[in-house]
């Protein structure tokens, strides 16, 4: 129980999503929350600690994350990460990201993709809870 | 021998108050119940209650803890902090404020876990099913989604305290000797007065808040 400020939940990794279609409508989840009803107790949190987005030459463009799918329930958790054509984009402690928590699955969405191309996307995430 | 006293506070630990066969005072309210401990575990941490989204500004109502509670004989003494950025108002019964001063029921925070890495002042006794509660706070300005809290501590199972070292059976010895009038009473409220009377080491556990004057 000593200091447990450091200690406050485990840090897991989720699954490399590829997003293959952009707006709002195609929002996709990319970490589910873990769940098992009738044993845990009260609601797990997700911190994102760290995004990597892989653009395969989507052109230079954007990812939004946030919780919910589709427009009506979407809600952004951070502003526009830029996501640049062919490279690998990295959003961390030392891009000073802002460790938002989401009390739900964490969505994503492309702004926009040239046409037959994607972009990957990993969370590092801290469970609360 | 440990030392055997609530509010412990070595480095890094909630100790238990009580180990196998010793003699403890359960206080809840006004009654008091002897008891002597028979089985003891750990509770290691868990998160004991979600007291769900509260509005920006806003407080939750009063949400019995039923995690916390006990089954019949058995006493448990629990440590805990919200992880959420609330205010934790407890009661305990759920009509009575704990952590009561005069002119105010202090809170819970998660500062808690940098002020009292030990948790020591959360300490609480639970004795049975008695009700403690919990009220969240939420003093943002925007919508919290969850305001849970954890707990760890032990659980104590208990039985009536009958004699059973050479000790014991020597100071209930003393007690009828001593007053002819307690002759017919069972070895059971002997041992009671013998308690009561000091005459025993006894750990004393509070296991409810007290109303202000009560």
């Amino acid at each position: 129980m000593l200091i447990t400020t450091d200690k406050i939940g485990v840090r897991i990794t989720g699954p490399v999503v590829n997003l293959a279609l952009a707006g709002i409508a195609n929002s996709a989840v990319v970490f589910s929350i873990p769940i098992l009803v009738g044993v845990l107790i009260g609601t797990k949190s997700a911190v994102i600690k760290k995004v990597t987005l892989f653009n395969n030459g989507a052109g230079n463009t954007q990812v939004i994350i946030g919780t919910g799918l589709g427009a009506a329930l979407f809600v952004p958790l951070l502003p526009a990460l830029d996501s640049l054509n062919g490279l690998m984009d990295p959003y961390g402690p030392n891009t000073d990201l802002p460790e938002v928590e989401a009390y739900a699955d964490i969505t994503a969405y492309p702004v926009a993709l040239l046409a037959g191309t994607s972009i990957d996307i990993v969370l590092e995430i801290l469970i609360r809870g | 021998m440990p030392d055997l006293y609530i509010f412990k506070a070595a480095i890094g630990m909630c100790d238990p108050i009580a180990l196998q066969n010793h003699n403890v005072a359960i206080h809840y309210v006004q009654n008091t119940y002897w008891r002597r401990v028979d089985f003891l575990e750990a509770i290691p941490e868990f998160q004991c209650i979600d007291l769900g989204a509260v509005l920006a500004n806003n407080q939750s109502g009063r949400v019995n803890v039923v995690n916390l509670e006990m089954a019949d004989n058995e006493f448990g003494i629990f440590r805990w902090y919200p992880i959420e950025d609330v205010q934790i108002l407890f009661n305990h019964p759920a009509g009575v404020s704990k952590y009561q001063l005069r002119n105010l029921q202090v809170p819970v925070d998660a500062a808690i876990l940098f002020n009292d890495p030990n948790l020591v002042s959360t300490e609480i006794g639970v004795w049975e099913d008695n009700r403690p509660a919990m009220v969240a706070v939420n003093g943002h300005a925007f919508p919290m989604p969850a305001s849970r809290v954890r707990a760890l501590g032990y659980r104590f199972h208990t039985i009536d305290p009958l004699p059973i070292s050479p000790e014991e059976k020597r100071a209930i010895a003393q007690v009828k000797a001593e007053s002819p009038n307690n002759q017919r009473l069972k070895d059971d409220a002997l041992m009671e007065i013998a308690l009561q009377e000091g005459r025993l080491p006894v750990t004393h556990i509070w296991c409810s808040g007290r109303a202000m004057g009560d």
